[in-house]
């Protein structure tokens, strides 16, 4: 956890991680956040990743590319990640330098995350339970 | 400097935030504090008197806020802040005006002082050397001797304008020659004086003319004595230079396009557009070059606009058209660094020369803004 | 208008007006016009009514605007500063031309005005024909200026305000209408150019933040033709709304436009189309995961 606090929070709630971003990050403080969280999602072996981007005045090739790798990264951990809070101005600037195909989940907020991730996960969470998994 | 740091009665001077000039009950104005710290911030370096400017704006956005419409606030704000900082600058400048007669040339005092000062006579002495014949005897005259301009005039058989102008000349080269005296360097390039005169003068014509910004991010030494020279020049509004090095810099580089985009009346979005092509920018240059510069201006004619000039001393890009191809990449990226840029900008031009450098310059008019 | 020429014309045979004479004179016309201003400016406020101008307003704003009309006049033609005239201008403008005011009103009071004053000048100066012709001299290019000054910030005011107008419809064409929890629909209606497309864009994103809505349906069927800008901007909304966290839904799409989208190279495969708006909501209806209707099946959540 060598995160300055003030910059981002990582919770832990039930199967999920809830990681907010409430400032612009640059480029190293990106790739910090990137190891902590996937770090976090190996050690509380979650089952769903909500990263919270509302603070994010730009997402620019180099934040979309980070939080793909962490989808990616999480995947391969077992973890569903869904990017909620992309704001109007941030989508459309993306779309137009191009990317706006990323593969992230997307979902409007928190909420609607949490909604995604109750629908996306818990079926093979049952699934788990029934198996006798964690 | 007789810019005395400001107090509020209400307001403690030692605690550096200015949440504290906001009273409880106005949400919307204490949300624009970061806005305002960054408008200030990114014109004062000096913390304290940056605070000090942090809460004056606050108290006037306060006074306003009754007045000021739903949603304009945070403009207002700004406007504010800058309005605050230019006042500062006035009385700063008047200070200045009357300054180079007794205090221009001298460092603050340190406890070395007295080595320092015969280091600095020295150097003074030697920057006088550097001057000509004439221009010595028209500046001993004037400071020295304390005769005017209208006087100098007559005996010279010109005019009380032109010995002013020449006068200021003088003195831009006299910062020049005894910068370069303390450094005890000699200029590396035959480019490098007519560059820091430039500089010295404040002349955005000539500086243009000379390609300043562009030497000062190549050469070393100029890029160490443009600091002294540019803090002492005429403050510009309507120019702001970011020094692009590490990862944060691309940050305060995105913000301060962001600010000076909403200052032209550019939409949320495209604030936001032109922010991440700065962003996009700036990364290439903290990836493939030592140091660059983004250089932004803002544009009246034909119409409100933002010029963004990033300048770098990398190695150069081989192949521009290439690079300006999807795809395109060299580092870890995506290759939409330079292509993604330009689809978000109205004008993009790429110039790079192989060993030197590569400039982007590219611009973002108001949309609305066509008749 | 005419007799501004002749008296130009007369003033060939007397000493030339020179910058002096000017300045000389102004003053003691800026003393005479003060001194009768009551007298003056109900005169002018008479023959504007003989003239049938500014019918639009009341007598008591009649009686405001032309004492204010009045003083700024007698101010520039003093201190010889447009820019109070300017601002004044355009401030009356702006109260004006909401009531349909038109510009040959404008430029009429005024130019009325000129000569009311020009006339008791006449008055004034008549038995010295000399010296009326070098007060005329003095008077007559500051007072053109003036007329030329009201009426050009007139003008550009009311572009400004006509602009302003076609702003405010195309945003009334373009509205998103929220239909029930987390839907909205976006008629797209005429002709789209690039501003509005863009425009319509960005009200759509920020719609779907306000709505909270989870689905957009995007009905085409109004819009009479589809080229290139069109097609990417649409391209791009879908992208934008999907990075908020809504699935698009397209419906209207003829096929001439679908050929034409194809041909442009746009990949329908990964946009969702339907044919018809009914099929879009029905659809739409389905992705919230409400029952549409007669399915014995509940809903899966």
């Amino acid at each position: 956890m060598n995160q300055d606090p003030a910059l981002v929070s990582i919770m832990r709630q039930g199967p999920y991680l809830i990681a907010s971003i409430h400032t612009a990050l640059d480029d190293s403080q990106m790739v910090r956040f990137q190891h902590d969280l996937v770090d976090k999602i190996g050690r509380h072996r979650s089952r769903g990743v909500i990263i919270d981007v509302a603070a994010l005045d730009v997402l620019d090739s180099f934040g979309s590319k980070t939080l793909r790798n962490i989808a990616e990264m999480a995947r391969l951990r077992g973890a569903q990640t869904v990017v909620v809070g992309i704001q109007p101005d941030v989508a459309l600037a993306m779309v137009l330098l191009g990317m706006g195909t990323v593969q992230v989940e997307t979902a409007l907020d928190l909420e609607e995350g949490l909604a995604y991730l109750d629908d996306a996960v818990a079926p093979r969470a049952a699934v788990d339970a029934r198996d006798g998994r964690p | 400097m007789t810019w005395a740091r400001r107090t509020f009665p209400d307001v403690s001077v030692t605690e550096p935030s200015g949440a504290d000039a906001v009273p409880p009950g106005h949400p919307e104005v204490s949300a624009l504090i970061p806005i305002v710290r960054r408008v200030v911030g990114s014109r004062v370096t000096d913390r304290t008197v940056a605070d000090d400017l942090v809460q004056e704006t606050l108290v006037r956005v306060l006074a306003a806020e009754g007045r000021v419409e739903a949603g304009m606030l945070e403009s207002y704000a700004i406007a504010t802040a800058r309005n605050v900082v230019a006042s500062m600058w006035r009385l700063q400048d008047r200070a200045r005006r009357n300054q180079h007669r007794v205090v221009d040339l001298r460092p603050p005092p340190t406890p070395d002082e007295d080595l320092l000062a015969r280091e600095e006579q020295t150097a003074v002495v030697r920057a006088m050397a550097r001057l000509s014949q004439r221009e010595r005897e028209l500046l001993l005259a004037h400071e020295v001797s304390g005769r005017d301009t209208r006087t100098l005039a007559d005996e010279s058989g010109s005019s009380a304008g032109a010995v002013a102008a020449q006068l200021n000349r003088t003195r831009a080269r006299l910062r020049v020659e005894y910068l370069l005296a303390v450094e005890g360097a000699e200029p590396p390039t035959d480019r490098c004086r007519p560059v820091l005169l430039a500089l010295s003068s404040g002349d955005r014509r000539r500086q243009r003319e000379v390609d300043a910004d562009r030497h000062v991010v190549e050469c070393e030494l100029c890029a160490r004595l443009s600091n002294p020279l540019l803090e002492r020049g005429q403050p510009r509004d309507d120019v702001v230079r970011i020094p692009i090095r590490t990862d944060a810099d691309i940050v305060a580089a995105r913000r301060a396009a962001r600010e000076m985009a909403a200052r032209q009346g550019f939409s949320s979005t495209d604030l936001t557009v032109v922010a991440t092509a700065v962003s996009e920018i700036a990364r290439n240059i903290v990836r493939f070059a030592n140091a660059g510069v983004l250089v932004i201006e803002l544009l009246e004619r034909p119409h409100a606009g933002v010029r963004m000039v990033a300048m770098d001393n990398g190695p150069g890009i081989p192949d521009v058209e290439r690079a300006l191809a999807d795809g395109y990449s060299t580092y870890d990226g995506l290759g939409l660094g330079l292509p993604g840029a330009r689809r978000l900008m109205d004008e993009f031009a790429v110039a790079s020369e192989a060993g030197r450098g590569t400039t982007v310059t590219m611009t973002k008019w108001r949309r609305g803004g066509r008749p | 208008m005419n007799t501004e020429t002749t008296l130009s014309d007369a003033a060939g045979d007397f000493p030339t007006l020179d910058r002096q004479d000017e300045e000389q004179l102004l003053p003691q016309l800026v003393a005479h016009l003060r001194e009768h201003r009551t007298r003056l400016r109900q005169e002018w406020a008479g023959r504007i009514g003989d003239t049938r101008l500014l019918h639009a307003m009341t007598p008591q704003e009649m009686a405001a605007e032309t004492t204010s009309v009045y003083d700024n006049y007698v101010e520039v033609l003093e201190t010889g500063s447009v820019e109070a005239l300017q601002r004044y201008a355009r401030d009356l403008s702006e109260r004006i031309i909401p009531r349909g005011v038109e510009t040959h009103e404008v430029v009429g009071i005024v130019l009325l005005l000129r000569d009311v004053l020009a006339r008791s000048l006449f008055e004034k100066y008549q038995r010295d024909f000399g010296l009326l012709n070098r007060v005329l001299d003095a008077y007559e290019p500051a007072a053109n200026r003036i007329a030329n000054t009201v009426a050009v910030s007139f003008v550009e005011e009311r572009e400004r305000v006509i602009r302003q107008q076609q702003d405010a419809i195309r945003e009334l064409s373009t509205p998103v209408l929220p239909v029930r929890e987390r839907l909205l629909i976006l008629p797209i209606i005429g002709v789209l150019d690039r501003e509005r497309a863009r425009q319509l864009t960005e009200q759509l994103l920020t719609g779907i933040r306000t709505h909270r809505a989870k689905v957009v349906v995007i009905d085409i069927t109004g819009a009479p033709a589809v080229d290139a800008t069109v097609a990417n901007h649409l391209v791009q909304t879908v992208d934008a709304s999907r990075l908020m966290g809504a699935s698009v839904i397209i419906t209207g799409l003829s096929p001439e436009i679908a050929q034409t989208l194809v041909t442009l190279g746009v990949d329908l495969s990964k946009m969702n189309t339907i044919g018809d708006l009914q099929g879009g909501l029905e659809e739409a209806e389905r992705l919230l995961g409400y029952t549409v209707t007669r399915q014995e099946a509940p809903a899966p959540r």
